[in-house]
């Protein structure tokens, strides 16, 4: 062999273990594995590397969302709210950073991607896609989890929210849950954005305040009676802001009216499962409808 | 040289480069006011439009309505009045701040077409202006529909004939450039960040809620913080609109406790120094803003950010 021929032969070669493209192609479950993680880490690393190379993002994601939750706190100070509700709105000021990041990175992702002509070339690479979506969802995660953080450090520090947390492995495993189900939940919107196109942009405003109203962003979410309950049910951030607040907060006699953290627990156990699942077909009913109509995947169709 | 001059046969007038001056501005703010209205809202049906309009506002306003009625209390009522007020008008202050902003990214990072708008003979600033006025638009009827929400579901009380009309009406003009300069300030800063910049006009709006005494009276903050509000044309605003609507109510400026009221003796502003002081600060945020933004711009075609793409 010699010439492009030989040089492929190479590259099969040295990449696969063989010389025939056809025994090349076939992939053992290691290599797909393998491959699917490397295309994780690649998608992952922009958010996480990209923290570093735009320091805006410090004073517009930590600084400016602290003065935020500031202002809610004046509010119940100026009503004279009990020394609780404080605590409530620091806990869910910090989580919803988890919650825009869902919204603005994950769910609208893969239409940005379609805008920015990058998702013809996600559906030609050779990887699943659930990968690249997961790579979105823990980039993501490490991005907020650094605002939430310093937004729940600084805010108990200067309004002096006292914690009472009495089952700390319980907090961990619900905040896990918490956000695997919010990111299932931002991975499964993906696939439904890009259907949407345009609306894309619109839903992703309409998913802030309209869910932080029915999560009860500052105020335990039980007092919203049916809606409360329609939210715990639906919405993860509702059921997982509600369980970590009667967790780090126990025994207070504001937080009334929902399941115990154990049942919410269980519920984003559930949700999680339903999320992924929901993600997964939806990812490859989206690639399936993208080679079919060809059209999907390329900006501005 | 010979070939440059408005006599020469290949037709080229040299006058058509320079612009037309006044008219020329009118005619592009027009234009881009009508395409950021078609941007808005040509992409759905009216209904889904008011929908996505409305939503924001109105879960707003119920966000904070459901924290004042939990908390309860003889002041509640007042408080609801004070809360609702400011929190429907900050509709219109966040889309329009927003507005600019989110143009330059549209332009820039989705459709990409930001350098032909840039070397268009349409000045970018008033390009960008026309784009936020849409989006400000579209603020104030998510603003007018929360207030109608308020009056009908929330049981808002407003006296038609106790409103001062014609104040209502200046001070309702006279925000609008002060927060369109807000707008252009973080266009400008947009020119320079990267695409994760879609959220920075929403936290910006979410820490002037801090400083505005939108839904609590700057007498709450310390000193210096109160100060930074007594400078903000946004708090002139929204204390000017709530005095013409609502006379008698309570003021986010003066009061117990208020350094305006440490300074000045009154209690609160009357409704000519709440206007004057609308001016003022509206007129140096605008300077302010304006020079920034041109800053920025400079920077920005010294450094080819204007055709740059990110991505995260």
């Amino acid at each position: 062999m010699t010439g492009p021929a030989a040089t492929r032969a190479g590259v099969f070669a040295r990449s696969r273990g063989g010389t025939d493209p056809r025994e090349a192609a076939e992939w053992s479950r290691r290599q797909v594995a393998g491959n699917n993680l490397r295309a994780l880490r690649g998608r992952a690393y922009p958010r996480i590397r990209g923290m570093t190379r735009e320091p805006s993002w410090v004073f517009f994601e930590i600084l400016l969302p602290f003065l935020t939750t500031s202002a809610f706190v004046l509010v119940y100070r100026a009503l004279q709210a009990p020394e609780a509700y404080i605590g409530f709105v620091v806990l869910g000021g910090a989580l919803s950073a988890f919650w825009l990041n869902v919204v603005w990175m994950m769910a609208g992702q893969l239409y940005w991607e379609k805008s920015q002509g990058n998702l013809e070339l996600y559906f030609a690479a050779p990887m699943n896609l659930m990968a690249v979506l997961l790579g979105m969802a823990v980039g993501g995660l490490v991005m907020s989890s650094t605002r939430a953080l310093a937004v729940l450090v600084i805010s108990s520090l200067v309004f002096g929210v006292q914690f009472n947390v009495e089952q700390w492995g319980l907090v961990l495993l619900v905040f896990l849950l918490t956000m695997s189900a919010l990111y299932g939940l931002g991975m499964a919107l993906a696939s439904l954005f890009l259907l949407w196109g345009r609306e894309a942009f619109n839903m992703t405003n309409i998913l802030i305040e309209p869910v932080y109203f029915l999560s009860g962003l500052n105020f335990p979410v039980g007092r919203l009676g049916a809606l409360g309950a329609m939210a715990i049910a639906t919405i993860p951030f509702a059921v997982g802001l509600d369980a970590m607040r009667q967790l780090v907060f126990a025994g207070q006699p504001y937080i009334t009216g929902t399941p115990s953290p154990e049942v919410e627990a269980l519920i984003l156990v559930a949700m999680t499962v339903v999320f992924t699942l929901g993600a997964r077909w939806m990812i490859r009913s989206i690639e399936r409808m993208a080679r079919a109509r060809g059209s999907l995947s390329i900006r501005w169709q | 040289m010979t070939a440059l001059t408005a006599g020469d046969p290949t037709g080229f007038d040299p006058a058509r480069a320079e612009g037309g001056g006044p008219s020329d501005t009118v005619r592009s703010l027009r234009t881009a006011l009508l395409l950021g209205w078609r941007v808005e809202s040509n992409w759905t049906d009216p209904t889904l439009f008011v929908i996505y309009t409305v939503a924001k506002p109105i879960a707003s306003l119920l966000l904070l309505v459901v924290m004042i009625d939990i908390i309860g209390g003889a002041a509640s009522a007042d408080a609801r009045t004070f809360v609702v007020l400011g929190s429907a008008l900050w509709a219109m202050l966040v889309a329009g701040i927003a507005g600019p902003a989110w143009s330059v990214l549209e332009d820039r990072e989705r459709y990409r077409m930001l350098k032909y708008l840039y070397v268009s003979p349409s000045t970018f600033l008033v390009l960008l202006v026309g784009r936020g006025g849409a989006r400000l638009a579209a603020g104030a009827m998510g603003t007018a529909i929360a207030l109608v929400f308020a009056v009908i579901v929330l049981g808002l009380r407003v006296d038609l004939g106790a409103v001062r009309w014609p104040m209502l009406a200046v001070s309702l003009a006279m925000g609008i450039v002060p927060i369109l300069a807000i707008g252009i300030l973080l266009a400008a800063i947009c020119l320079q960040t990267r695409q994760e910049s879609w959220s920075y006009p929403d936290a910006f709006a979410g820490a002037m809620f801090l400083v505005s005494g939108v839904v609590f009276p700057l007498a709450v903050l310390p000193d210096p913080v109160e100060l930074l509000g007594l400078v903000n044309p946004v708090t002139w605003w929204v204390a000017a609109v709530r005095m013409a609507i609502i006379p008698d109510g309570p003021s986010s400026i003066g009061g117990p406790g208020s350094l305006w009221t440490a300074v000045t003796g009154s209690a609160a502003p009357d409704a000519t120094t709440a206007l004057c002081a609308l001016f003022v600060t509206g007129a140096l945020v605008t300077l302010a803003a304006t020079a920034i933004f041109r800053s920025s711009e400079r920077r920005a075609r010294d450094q080819g950010l204007l055709d740059r793409t990110t991505g995260s």
